[in-house]
């Protein structure tokens, strides 16, 4: 399912879940978690296009010294804002494919505040796949 | 020893280092520089994001 730039005259932007980010950032969960299902049912609704997504611009530079530049996010479950309402979250980076498309590709899923302080949020797992390393 | 991968029941682990100045492993995140040299793609201009996100609102996290 494209997402609709606002504001008309631009072509739709498709939305990807590559394979290898997938099993990384989704599948390092249970199968049984409720961390992979929620991922799972928003990644069906994106894909089906049956929900307005309400996209929110990531931080160049964020509160952690995270830096996720040309980077939106979606707040899951979908539909939901607050921390406990919608505890994970979808990074995306905006990507030129090889035929000059544009894609927002999902890098990162996980925990927006995890509980436990060992645990990274979602916005350090996307610093340190853009970046190749941890802060 | 940090970046250094070792495989665990068939799965890849990365060592990194934790909060508390050791390191811990966990499950490898592969590099989006390396994915896009294997895909042929490559992070968009920021012209391209800007356009595209004028309208984006942030907020208070990363």
């Amino acid at each position: 399912m494209p997402d609709s730039p606002a504001g008309g005259g631009l072509p739709p932007v498709s939305i990807e879940f590559g394979s290898v980010e997938w099993r990384e950032e989704v599948e390092r969960y249970d199968r049984r978690s409720p961390a992979r299902a929620q991922a799972q049912s928003a990644r069906k609704t994106i894909e089906t296009g049956t929900a307005k997504l309400d996209w929110k611009r990531c931080k160049a530079d964020g509160p952690d010294a995270t830096k996720l530049p040309g980077c939106r996010k979606l707040y899951i479950p979908l539909g939901r804002q607050g921390a406990s309402g919608a505890p994970y979250g979808f990074v995306f980076q905006l990507i030129q494919k090889p035929d000059d498309s544009l894609a927002w590709n999902m890098i990162a899923f996980g925990e927006r505040h995890p509980a436990n302080e060992r645990t990274r949020n979602v916005y350090e797992r996307a610093h340190k796949r853009l970046h190749g390393h941890y802060l | 020893m940090i970046g250094e991968f070792v495989e665990i029941a068939g799965r890849r682990y990365e060592v990194v280092p934790d909060r508390e100045g050791g390191v811990t492993i966990e499950p490898a995140i592969t590099p989006a520089a390396q994915l896009h040299a294997q895909r042929g793609t490559k992070p968009a201009s920021e012209d391209d994001f800007e356009r595209l996100s004028a309208d984006v609102p942030y907020d208070d996290e990363g």
